[in-house]
Parts: C-alpha cells; structure tokens; sequence
C-alpha cells in the first residue's frame, strides 16, 4: 500500500465512522488535472451485512498549478449542481486541512466508462454524435446560467459582484496574474488588454453562475454520445454568463481542426442552443468583448504554468506543453478576435 | 553536430510516441511520456529557427521604432526608440537574442499604447506597422502542432 493510500484510508475511516474493513484499492493518479493532482480509486468497506465497493476520484491540491484556485468554490458547485439538470458528480467530502494527505483536497464520485479527451471526442466513433452533444453541451451551460446562485447557496461560496463590475473584476484578476508570472513581455496580449479596457461591455441583465472553463474536454461523454457530467468547475465565480459562451467559441479550443466551436458546432448554432436553453440573448458587441477576454484569461493561464515550471514548483509535462502550443495558439485566437488575422 | 539535433529530436520523439508509450500501461505515465513526445516534436520545429526568427525580429522592430521616432509625442520614448532603433545583435546565441528581443518587445508594448493615444495619421501609420508586426511575429513563433 502506498503512502497516499493509507493516509486516504485513515482519512475515509475517519469519515465513515460506521463502515468496516476499509480498503481504498488501484489508487491511480489521472493525467493533466492543470490545477490538481486528480487520482482514481476504489473504496471497499463493509457496512451491516454486505460488502461494497464505490469508484472515486480524490482531487487534492498540488504544490503548484496552472491557476490558483479555491477548492471550496469547485466542491461547492459540485453540491450545488448535484441532483438537477446540470450532471455532475456527487461530491462526498471536502477537507481544507493538509493534515490528511499533506494537501487540502476532495473526494467526489468517479462517473466510469466515460471518454472526456477532446481529441477522442472530435474523433470516430464519438464524432458521428457531434450534433448531439454540441445541443447537450450549450443546452447545459444555458441551464448553468439559469440557475439562481442564491437559491443553490452559491452566493455564500463565491464572491458577490454587482452586474457592472463582472467585466472589471475578471480582466483585473487576470491582468495582475500577467503582471505577476509573465516571464516574457506579451505584446499581443496587452494591446488585446487596452482595447478591453477601452470598449467595455455592456453589464449582464443578471448575474449568473459562470463556470469559467466551459470547453470540450471538461465534460465526460459516455457511448451514446450523450454528456453525462460536467468536470472541472475550479474557476467557477458569479459574473457575466457570455463568459462562459465566449470561452466555449475560443479558437483554440477547435479541437476538429475545422471552424466548428470546441470541435462540435458552428459558432452560431452553438449561441443559438445557448441563447434558446438559458432564456438570454447573446449581445454581439458584449460578446465580442468576452472573447477577446477569453484568450487575455486563457494567456493569463498558460503563463502561469510556464512560470510554475520554471520555477520548479510543478515540472508536469502538461504545463510546458499548454505554455508553448497553447500560448502562441492563444496569441492567434486573440489577434483573430480584434480582427487582424482571419 | 551530426546526426543533426533536430533529427535525434524527431528520432528520439517517434521513439517515446511509439515504443515507450506502448510498453507503458494506460494512466498518468504514458500520458506524460506522450505529452513528452509532442514536446520534443515542437523542440525539435524551434531549435532549427531559434536564432533566425529572433534576428528576423529584432530587425524588424528596430525598423519600427526608427520610423515611430518621428511621430511619437514624449521626448523620453523617442530618446528610448532611438536607442533601441540603433541597436544590434552582437552575439547570435539563442540566449542572448532572446534577452534583446525582449527588451525590445517590452519598448513595442510601450510604443504601441503611445500611439493608441495620438491623433494623426502618422500614428496610424505607425498603428498599422505594429499590428503587423504582432501578427508576423505570431507566425514566426508558430508551432506545427498547436490547435489553432
């Protein structure tokens, strides 16, 4: 048994006071988690009579990552979500001290069988039901931006926003990481950064949940080609929900290599599922702001990482690889967006 | 160096996307070694050009900012631009291309909000040649297999 099995042993033993012989087998850590070490396992205890055996996903924070992110915002849209018509796993426990497992971390269920890479995703056999998940996957996001946070307690887990300081807020949170982690200047980027601050959008009708990486690649798919949980909800905040749409239609996430957002839809088919599920209308001049936001926060996390890197805080692969492909992919997206590249 | 680097970069990057990640068992290794595989592809892209594109660069800022002294309104920027402008590449080690290069780069930002704020059709002009430079010096950076 290895170290981090017996911790996470004592851990659930100590949570699950009532169950017996706890085992937590074929712990295994999963592949490009960019802001925790994500592993699988299976938990095995007896509880009265019968034995069980349940497969869990353990996200514990790293000593570094590509973005800083508080764990309580991620498990608290997971239990906020759980149960309605946005799938997401049913998060078990959350625990802030390092005490455990040397890091704060949480403990959700593992939805198995499942594909979520956005290479398989845009491929065969996935790929004869793009139509269908790009009508679940914006059909979800419109039903995120529905939701009401204060009705789902998100309100005492996020941070507050008055509708016409979304815009203000986000770009200033990833324009201090720039300032912060840049090891190289980015002209590209802080001219998309003035022209940003020159033109702001016009403030949401309300504010809504934003789930803040809303991409092809964050969500699991099962064999039907049908999206049976939404992942990755680390940089969930209230804000303005064309952030999120305007995230979904960035280039760089055109996985297909074709024009079709995320690999699976035609921009606008994609923001007229989006504008029918959550009842809004997606202004274009306000949306043509976030999208250039969008690539402003995906340079923002590519720096981080590279800078993490560097400094030999995390020398995961995965961070060298989104700093160099997709650093100058998102210097391209952005001069897309402000209309100097086609 | 013979073989040349850029092709034990693309051996040594087939090797570990065929043989090594197939004798590894899916899961967090064989992910990595792949990841590491495409990075060494990309090396490999970079390590041919590392120094041309950064003369090419450097030239070609230099150029901008000869031409923007002119028009540039702050007389401690055009004594900058000036500087910059009259600059060469006195060694062509990657290191320290790359160190000039953004130094320069750090004057384009500057330069470019200084025209942004000027009202003439020099600046525009001016405008014009550094978008079209931000736009060039992406595709010089340019990765094979980046995804967009």
């Amino acid at each position: 048994m290895t170290t981090l099995e017996s911790q996470l042993t004592a851990y659930i033993a100590h949570r699950m006071p009532e169950a017996r012989d706890i085992q937590v087998r074929d712990l295994e850590r999963i592949f490009g988690g960019a802001s925790r070490e994500t592993y699988r396992f299976l938990l095995c205890y007896r509880a009265g009579d019968g034995a069980v055996e349940r497969p869990l996903i353990l996200r514990r924070d790293p000593p570094g990552s590509l973005i800083e992110t508080d764990r309580a915002v991620e498990f608290g849209a997971y239990r906020a979500f759980h149960g309605t018509g946005v799938p997401v796993p049913e998060p078990l426990w959350l625990e802030e001290e390092a005490r455990w497992l040397d890091h704060p971390f949480f403990v959700m269920e593992q939805i198995t069988g499942m594909e979520s890479g956005p290479s398989q995703i845009v491929a065969p056999p996935y790929d004869q039901y793009a139509e269908k998940l790009a009508q679940q996957k914006w059909s979800i996001l419109g039903e995120i931006h529905r939701a009401d946070p204060t009705a789902l307690g998100l309100d005492s887990v996020m941070q507050r926003v008055a509708p016409e300081e979304c815009w203000k807020r986000e770009l200033s949170h990833w324009e201090r990481t720039i300032d912060e982690d840049e090891l190289c200047p980015q002209p590209v980027i802080r001219a998309a950064i003035r022209w940003l601050r020159r033109r702001p959008p016009q403030p949401p009708g309300r504010v809504g949940v934003v789930h803040g990486d809303y991409r092809t690649g964050n969500f699991l798919v099962d064999a039907d080609g049908d999206i049976r949980a939404i992942l990755d909800w680390e940089m969930a905040h209230l804000g303005d929900p064309l952030e999120d749409l305007a995230w979904s239609l960035n280039p760089v996430w055109r996985w297909a290599h074709d024009e079709r957002a995320g690999g699976l839809a035609p921009r606008a088919e994609a923001i007229r599922i989006w504008e029918q599920a959550s009842g809004l209308r997606a202004d274009p001049q306000a949306l043509a702001w976030w999208e250039v936001f969008s690539s402003v926060k995906g340079q923002a996390i590519w720096i981080s990482g590279a800078k993490e890197f560097t400094d030999g805080v995390n020398q995961d692969m995965i961070l060298v690889a989104a700093s160099w492909l997709m650093g100058n992919s998102q210097d391209r997206a952005a001069l897309h967006s402000l209309g100097h590249l086609p | 160096m013979k073989p040349d680097p850029t092709r034990f970069l693309a051996v040594a990057a087939g090797h570990l996307l065929t043989h090594t990640v197939g004798a590894l068992g899916p899961g967090y290794e064989q992910s990595s070694v792949s990841v590491m595989g495409l990075v060494l592809t990309s090396v490999a892209e970079e390590f041919e050009r590392a120094a041309e594109r950064r003369v090419a660069e450097n030239r070609e800022l230099r150029r901008i900012f000869a031409a923007a002294e002119e028009v540039v309104a702050s007389g401690a920027l055009r004594e900058k631009l000036a500087c910059a402008a009259r600059g060469d590449d006195t060694s062509l080690s990657v290191s320290e291309l790359e160190r000039g290069n953004a130094e320069l780069r750090s004057l384009l930002i500057e330069l470019h909000a200084h025209v942004e704020e000027l009202d003439s059709e020099q600046s525009r002009k001016i405008e014009q040649e550094i978008w079209r430079e931000l736009v060039a010096s992406t595709e010089r950076r340019r990765l094979a297999i980046g995804p967009f």
